[in-house]
């Protein structure tokens, strides 16, 4: 399949196929790509790029599986530098926030697979962050955790997701998805659920009504092929259900895990897989270039190759980190809204499931900009 | 009669597939041929006596500037390496040597002989009826073997392997690019005695029906934006060579959607090196002193002098960085200083003699303002410092200082630095001797379009009459810590904005070198996708964007892995951009020192 046909397929609104799909990771041409891509996410979401006010809860990172592209899990409490929070010590972070008056409509909840806390644990701190904010957004637990959560306290997935609701959930992230390919998953995560257990979570929770994400870990030992294959995999579930928001392209981060030895991330390949998703996946709505992970100058760059979310102002963000991400741990409103506007790009404060917050002269930076310190940030290099 | 068309050739085996339907009898009625030697070809061209030649490379320094010569598209003769004949026939001067090894120094095909005519001499028909000519010699080959043969002696089916297996007879962007390569070795042959002359550029005749590949055509999008009228067509003829206006380059940058300019830089990347290689050199950058008089507010290197942190380098110091370097496979030291009214031009004189008596390394030494500075202090000329400093050992000059070439801008950031005229007066005193070297360009100090674009001009006007830059290299101005309170530039948007109009702007400049120090490796890569095509420095040490907040450092291998990544071949280079055989050493040796990861190269 040529470019031009492809293109052509993109223009007349057609989905595309596995063979399209390697064709276009393959394509020489990154600027052909980024310029086709370019005018999909303009048609979807005109200049503006999304952004949102979160902090990010780590609560635990004891955890029963041992991916190989981890740097964040310890195997076991009392491990060197395994940690859980206590709830009142979860709770804690959310009041701090809200009292340095730096409000925040969602908090993310990703944790490691801890055995050995009952699951009230789990509804507790959900209940109890929403007591303290009962508008904040809980976007909580990966498929990943919510079918450890089945299978270790023995209750079906739609009943766990039930409970967690009751007590607050109200979406879903996307983590944990990796790359379907079982080849891959045996080799990097053998211990995690399979390919159809994460996407039935996620089936689950968009049948009740749940919103969710979804992700790719790519750049460690998958193909193109494996790529495209995940791609059209999450499509065909929304196709199903259309309960996925955003589509999250996670790059592989070498530092501190089993993997040290594969390349660091490109550059280039960060924003073909871009541009890429963004054509393949016409029915998911937007596109998340994750800055935490990408680094600030390719989150702007992706902004022209697909991308139309910048994730949010972040707090306490460890997975990546842990990872040798050299990224600030945090950003103020106005850098993200600075560093919207120098990508070219208008800045628009959305909530969880994208309505509008602020934009314009609402979002204005009165504060100077305060350019994020690469020296304060710790790293090894 | 009079209409024929008058073309001459050389009678060179070589040529002959060209000319072989011509001899037997196409278009009679259209053309008339006749054989002469190389420099007569190019004397009558020149008189007026014949219209079309089909003439040397070598000869094409000896034609007219001032002509708009264009040259037949499709159609020459190349080869690997420097035909022998071709040798004999011409003294090349220090090119002799590239007879045998021409395509492993540059990587590209040698063109030895090509079509070429006043603009307007040949239109489309009689181009397509030249391309029948070699069409129609190209299944006579034999024929032409043993005709030669028969007139000169030899062996006729030496010839013939030597026409079929020894040449090629198109002329694609890759043999442009070696004909580029070739006039650019002779200028640098020819600098130090008459200046350059002959064109400057190798351009095609152009003919409606052939005008633009179909690649370059303005693209049939339906886009949903209202075109800026006019963008696609300055794209497409920069991205083909076409030279911009300032008000075009303003235009450009201001207008044209990132990709937009991005994509026609890398078509321009693409013809000037079609080999997909990605240079890099492997040299340390070593800041001798970091005492400075010039005290730029963006700078958080210098020191004032009776600062208790100011350095001046001992030899024993320079002795060991130097040994180093060397250890670790580097080719060349950039040495660059605060601007120290200590140091005397017979201290730089003494370093130099010691560095070329002890180290086999060239100098990168010493940035327009330094220069400029010695010479004042000595009293002395720009060009007189020059030369004492070369016969010292000086090899080349970074082109570091330039900041804005605008001195409404330079008076605000770096009020002591030397004026814009300065720095291009010691560059173009530095060409006239025949040092190569770089430029530079710092912008996100608040200045404007124009201000960006006057840069690009000075540079591209003295490149125009000295051909002495290797290469350009811009990065943003690393706020953190300054005493500049500006506006944060630094992002990736606006660098490739400016790095890729300058790529479209500066289409005399054969480099664009990408800043990874400043930008990070990631924007590195993705700006060779933008129109970089060398990976700057495998860097040993750098003290100076360092102590503003760019934390970025790779060693050789890591470059060889990021550029293989990309999709490039990487290969190492010198500083005038000449490739260096390949050498597993360099490698091995970086990751003995400890690379990031070792086992890089099996995954890429």
């Amino acid at each position: 399949m040529s470019f031009a046909e492809i293109k052509d397929k993109v223009r007349a609104g057609e989905p595309l196929g596995q063979g399209d799909g390697v064709a276009l990771f393959q394509h020489p041409n990154l600027l052909e790509l980024g310029l086709l891509a370019n005018e999909v996410r303009e048609r979807l979401h005109g200049q503006r790029t999304y952004f949102n006010r979160n902090m990010h809860i780590n609560a635990t990172n004891v955890c029963v599986a041992s991916c190989r592209f981890c740097s964040f899990a310890r195997l076991k409490g009392g491990d060197p530098g395994a940690y859980t929070l206590t709830l009142e010590e979860a709770w804690g972070r959310l009041r701090t926030r809200l009292e340095a008056k730096d409000p925040i409509t969602e908090i993310h909840i990703v944790n490691g697979l801890h055995d050995g806390l009952p699951f009230s644990y789990y509804t507790d701190l959900l209940s109890g962050l929403k007591r303290i904010c009962p508008t904040v957004h809980l976007k909580a637990f990966t498929a990943v955790e919510i079918f450890f959560f089945h299978q270790h306290y023995g209750m079906p997935v739609a009943e766990v997701l039930r409970r967690l609701h009751a007590a607050g959930l109200d979406s879903l992230p996307g983590g944990g998805a990796e790359i379907f390919a079982p080849r891959v998953r045996r080799k990097l995560c053998a211990d995690k659920c399979d390919a159809d257990q994460w996407l039935d979570v996620h089936r689950i929770a968009h049948r009740m009504g749940l919103r969710s994400n979804c992700t790719m870990l790519y750049g460690h030992i998958e193909t193109v092929e494996e790529r495209v294959d995940h791609l059209l995999r999450l499509r065909a579930l929304q196709e199903e259900t259309g309960g996925f928001q955003t589509f999250i392209p996670l790059a592989f981060h070498p530092d501190g895990n089993a993997l040290r030895r594969l390349p660091p991330p490109t550059g280039v390949d960060d924003l073909r897989t871009f541009a890429v998703s963004r054509l393949l996946l016409h029915n998911i709505a937007h596109l998340k270039a994750y800055w935490v992970m990408l680094g600030l100058k390719t989150a702007q760059t992706a902004q022209w190759f697909g991308a139309d979310d910048l994730d949010g102002t972040v707090q306490e963000e460890r997975i990546y980190h842990m990872a040798g991400a050299e990224t600030p741990q945090s950003l103020g409103v106005p850098d993200l809204v600075r560093l919207i506007e120098r990508a070219g790009r208008v800045p628009v404060e959305r909530d969880t499931l994208y309505n509008i917050l602020a934009e314009g002269s609402a979002l204005l930076p009165s504060q100077p900009f305060r350019r994020p310190s690469s020296r304060a940030l710790g790293v090894s290099a | 009669m009079s209409d024929r068309i008058r073309l001459a050739a050389v009678p060179f085996l070589s040529a002959r597939p060209l000319t072989y339907g011509l001899e037997q009898g196409l278009a009679a009625d259209r053309f008339e041929l006749t054989y002469a030697s190389p420099a007569d070809c190019a004397r009558r061209l020149s008189s007026g006596e014949i219209d079309l030649a089909l003439l040397p490379s070598s000869r094409l320094p000896s034609l007219d500037r001032a002509v708009d010569w264009r040259v037949v598209p499709r159609l020459a003769v190349s080869s690997e390496a420097l035909p022998v004949e071709f040798a004999n026939e011409h003294t090349l001067g220090p090119l002799s040597g590239t007879v045998g090894d021409w395509r492993l120094r540059t990587g590209l095909p040698f063109v030895s002989q090509l079509w070429v005519g006043r603009n307007g001499a040949v239109g489309a028909d009689q181009a397509d009826l030249l391309m029948q000519s070699l069409e129609q010699g190209l299944v006579h080959l034999r024929d032409l073997a043993i005709a030669f043969a028969e007139a000169h002696g030899g062996d006729p089916a030496r010839y013939e392997n030597y026409l079929m297996h020894g040449l090629s007879y198109r002329l694609g962007s890759e043999e442009l690019s070696g004909l580029g390569a070739f006039l650019e070795h002779l200028r640098l042959a020819e600098t130090t005695s008459p200046p350059a002359r002959g064109p400057t550029r190798i351009r095609l005749f152009e003919f409606a029906n052939l005008r633009a590949s179909p690649k370059l055509a303005a693209q049939p999008l339906a886009r949903k934006k209202p075109v800026v009228p006019g963008l696609d067509a300055l794209l497409a003829n920069a991205a083909t060579g076409g030279r911009l206006s300032s008000a075009e380059g303003i235009h450009l940058y201001e207008k044209a959607s990132l990709l937009d300019l991005g994509k026609a830089a890398d078509e321009r990347r693409r013809f000037l090196h079609p080999r997909n290689v990605v240079t890099y050199i492997i040299d340390r950058n070593v800041n001798y002193t970091n005492l400075c008089v010039t005290a730029c507010k963006f700078c958080n290197f210098y020191r004032p002098a009776k600062s208790k942190d100011a350095y001046t380098l001992s030899r024993d110091v320079l002795a060991q960085k130097f040994a180093e370097t060397v250890a670790m496979g580097g080719i060349q030291i950039l040495l660059q200083g605060g601007v120290n009214p200590q140091l005397r031009l017979d201290y730089y004189e003494d370093l130099f003699r010691w560095t070329k008596a002890n180290f086999p390394l060239a100098l990168h030494a010493l940035s327009p303002e330094e220069v400029s500075f010695i010479a004042k202090q000595e009293q002395l000329s720009i060009r007189e410092v020059l030369a004492r400093l070369v016969a010292a050992g000086l090899d080349s000059l970074p082109g570091g200082g330039a900041e804005i070439l605008d001195d409404e801008i330079r008076h605000r950031v770096s009020p002591l630095k030397c004026s814009a005229d300065t720095w291009i007066e010691v560059m173009r005193e530095a060409h006239a001797l025949g040092l190569r070297t770089t430029a530079t360009m710092v912008f996100g100090f608040g200045e404007t379009s124009e201000h960006i674009l006057k840069h690009l001009e000075r540079l591209r006007a003295l490149q125009e009459q000295t051909a002495g830059f290797t290469a350009f290299i811009c990065w943003p101005f690393q706020a953190e810590g300054t005493r500049l309170r500006l506006s944060d530039d630094t992002t990736a948007q606006r660098y490739l904005r400016v790095f890729s109009l300058a790529r479209l702007y500066l289409d005399n400049f054969p480099n664009l070198q990408v800043s990874w120090p400043t930008m990070g490796p990631a924007i590195g890569q993705v700006a060779l996708r933008f129109g970089g095509n060398d990976f700057g420095s495998a860097m040993i040490e750098e003290n100076v964007v360092s102590q503003a907040g760019a934390v970025f450092k790779l060693t050789a291998e890591d470059i060889e892995q990021r550029v293989r990544a990309t999709g490039f071949v990487p290969r190492q280079r010198n500083m005038r951009y000449e490739l260096l055989p390949v050498r597993r050493e360099a490698i091995l040796l970086a990751s003995a020192t400890g690379g990031v990861a070792k086992s890089l190269q099996a995954g890429a």
